[in-house]
């Protein structure tokens, strides 16, 4: 009896020997990489030969150093305003629309599906599109400007500092609407119908009935799409990659902490350039705590917020 | 029992199927260049009496030129039957990666395609090369040409084949029709170009999306401005420096050719100056030999030429700009080292030269080799007679951001309007000071 009852216990514990394979592939490939890059930040390379441990050397050279210094908070400010770009532009068209398909406007069926389309394509593709759109001299949108009279309004949309970020974030925020449009539609279905019905009778509507009642009920979808925008507003890299190459080009203004990276991690495009492990791999430490701490901490303020009904 | 005993076996045998086909694969990486030799020694040695035949691999990032390769080798094998040499390039990008982790495990190919200048000097002094102290043939090479795989002992570790050459690329048609010559001074350049900008034709494909067309034109049309190969020598050995008024002016001279520059230039970038120079709607184009081929392919009936660019004054001499494209080294750890030296004798010879010139379609590093494509001709004769080193690329491509980086970027900031031409000069020599030891 006492036998049997061993066995099933050995039994129940084998159970949590069953993830191990996916344990051991997270761990090769998940948990050992960011566990690297930290070890590697540690050290002075040469090229690609590990040099002396120098503790937080590549840190202080990276704060300090002319030209890092200026370089990253340059990168730094360029990634909070693709963030803010993206939460205005981004999401706030994509709660328009999904307060459009949710209201079962006309054709709202089809509206849905054509918001998403963008995100079907890759994102290099997308970058090669609106690279041929944003075409100086023969791109669509400038020689429709000047069609309609509007030629002073054509610029060089990608080759000017003034304008090149602005660009890209639009573009990213048209690649990126759809996908953001269907988590708030999401949270719109959940709402339950009578709620609303309710306050429409008590005679709250329009924007009110939006600010007052539809945002507090679907909190966990804004939370959400909030934290998602700020990964990957941190994250910002293939889209200027596809558009602007790995310089940060025209004169650093489409510079964000990846491109920085990568630039300096693996020398820029050309492949002949120095490159710099150690100091690399310190700026993609930062850029993980940065990340992870943003995204932890706004999770933590945001909990239980959500109203319940 | 049996069930979870098999759960067990199954997990076990998953994750170590996993792990293996893991480590088999870095294995597989890392023992390609020692495989080859591995295989290629035993055989050599057992069939020793008989042939003695040996095979020689040739690491590179050209996967363009297989073809061309093949050529010269089978020119070499006209001298040397008895060795084998087969081409292996990588991925342009991955190469000095797979290069780098193959030579720190102790393998790697026998000869090895070096980068030019900083880059494969960094191989040769962490050890990877054979020094050619033993190549007669390396001495009829000039030192600025040997520069591009000497290591900082001063030793060469390669031989360098063919030269990139920058000059400016014009359109005959064009030049016919308005009836303009090839420019002998700077002064008759700025008149073709008013010429041309008057009849409404964009005088240079030019465009600052990209930087490193930037360095590209200040290194061909600056010589003329800051005073060639006497202001680099200069600068390298420390009498004066990037804020000197020579270079200061070849700044400005960039930015005073803003006129002839087509529309919204700032956004333009090599596809786009390319498109403007082979569908006729600029005139000329300051460019390297290399876009020759893709030039002809996107437009063949194009009637191209180039010129050197013009002295500013009228005695002085006109220049291309030239600089070593690569060179070709022998892995310090390669068992068939005697082979590798041949082929490194092989390729300082006028045989070699020809063969290189004619399929690589560059010009030589040899002097004097006629080349059968009448473009590559004359700028193979402009490389031989009136060259002027690629100063940012010989010299100035060290630093994290290199130096050569620095100019690209804050040019690209002159043209913005954001710096003027000094506050360029400025922080290009700031850059150079982070590492640059004067060489007296």
């Amino acid at each position: 009896m006492k036998k049997s009852t061993g066995a099933i216990g050995w039994r129940k514990g084998a159970v949590h020997l069953f993830p191990l394979p996916a344990l051991v592939v997270y761990v090769l490939f998940v948990v050992y990489p960011i566990a690297a890059a930290f070890g590697y930040s540690l050290f002075d390379w040469k090229g690609l030969v590990r040099g002396n441990f120098i503790g937080l050397g590549n840190f202080v050279s990276l704060f300090t150093r002319e030209p890092f210094n200026h370089l990253f908070w340059n990168a730094f400010g360029h990634n909070l305003y693709y963030f803010a770009i993206e939460m205005v532009v981004q999401n706030g068209l994509a709660f328009l629309f999904a307060w459009l398909v949710y209201t079962k406007l006309k054709g709202s069926g089809f509206l849905k599906v054509a918001y998403f389309i963008p995100r079907l394509l890759s994102v290099i593709i997308v970058g090669f599109l609106w690279k041929l759109i944003l075409n100086p001299n023969n791109g669509v949108l400038n020689v429709l400007l000047k069609k309609v009279g509007l030629a002073s309004w054509a610029k060089p949309w990608l080759g000017d500092t003034h304008t090149a970020l602005t660009s890209i974030t639009l573009v990213n925020s048209w690649y990126g609407v759809g996908f953001t449009m269907l988590i708030f539609l999401a949270g719109l279905q959940a709402i339950s119908g009578e709620v609303l019905e309710a306050a429409k009778i008590d005679g709250v509507r329009g924007f009110r009935l939006i600010r007052t009642m539809v945002l507090p009920m679907m909190i966990q979808s804004v939370i959400i799409v909030t934290v998602f925008t700020f990964i990957h507003a941190f994250e910002a890299f293939e889209l200027i990659f596809a558009m602007e190459g790995s310089q940060g080009e025209p004169y650093n203004s489409t510079d964000t902490l990846a491109i920085f990276f990568y630039r300096i991690a693996f020398g820029g495009s050309s492949g002949g350039d120095s490159v710099a492990i150690g100091l690399g791999s310190a700026l993609a430490v930062i850029l993980f705590l940065i990340i992870a701490s943003v995204s932890a901490l706004f999770l933590y303020l945001t909990r239980n917020r959500e109203v319940q009904h | 029992m049996k069930k979870w005993f098999s759960g067990i076996a199954a997990t076990v045998l998953l994750t170590s199927g996993l792990l293996a086909g893991c480590s088999g694969k870095t294995d597989d990486k890392a023992g390609q260049g020692a495989g080859n030799a591995g295989t290629s020694a035993p055989a050599a040695s057992k069939e020793a009496p008989k042939a003695e035949k040996v095979k020689l691999t040739i690491g590179s990032w050209r996967t363009e030129d297989v073809d061309a390769y093949a050529k010269i080798i089978q020119e070499f094998n006209k001298t040397n039957p008895n060795i084998e040499v087969e081409f292996k390039p990588t991925k342009n990008t991955e190469y000095n990666t797979q290069l780098n982790v193959a030579l720190q495990s102790g393998s790697g190919p026998d000869i090895i395609h070096l980068r030019p200048y900083a880059a494969g000097a960094q191989l040769a002094d962490a050890g990877y090369l054979e020094p050619l102290d033993s190549i007669k043939g390396l001495s009829s090479f000039p030192k600025e040409t040997l520069l591009a795989a000497t290591g900082s002992n001063g030793k060469v570790y390669g031989v360098p084949t063919v030269f990139s050459a920058t000059e400016i690329f014009y359109n005959k048609k064009i030049f016919q029709k308005y009836n303009l010559q090839e420019p002998k001074t700077w002064d008759e350049l700025m008149q073709i170009c008013e010429t041309l900008k008057k009849n409404k034709v964009t005088p240079f494909a030019f465009g600052s999306k990209e930087g490193w067309i930037l360095s590209l034109t200040q290194g061909a049309l600056g010589p003329a401005f800051y005073g060639g190969t006497d202001f680099m020598n200069k600068v390298v050995s420390g009498q004066t420096n990037f804020k000197s008024p020579e270079f200061i002016s070849s700044i400005k001279m960039m930015k005073d050719l803003t006129p002839y520059f087509p529309d919204n230039f700032v956004g333009i970038g090599m596809d786009d100056m390319r498109n403007l120079f082979v569908t006729e709607q600029a005139a000329m184009m300051v460019m390297g030999d290399w876009e020759i081929a893709v030039m002809r392919k996107a437009n063949p009936d194009l009637q191209m030429d180039v010129f050197p660019v013009p002295p500013k004054t009228a005695g002085g001499k006109a220049t291309v700009t030239t600089w070593v494209d690569g060179s070709f080294a022998v892995n310090a750890k390669s068992p068939h080292k005697a082979e590798a030296m041949k082929f490194m004798d092989f390729l300082t010879t006028k045989e070699a030269g020809t063969v290189i010139v004619n399929n690589l379609l560059k010009p030589s590093t040899i002097a004097g080799i006629q080349a059968q494509d009448p473009l590559v001709a004359k700028i193979s004769k402009y490389a031989d007679t009136q060259s002027t080193p690629y100063m940012m690329v010989v010299y100035f491509a060290g630093g994290n951001p290199t130096t050569k980086g620095t100019l690209e970027n804050t040019m690209q900031g002159m043209y913005q309007n954001m710096l003027t031409p000094e506050q360029v000069a400025d922080k290009v020599q700031q850059s150079a000071d982070t590492w640059f030891k004067p060489k007296k």
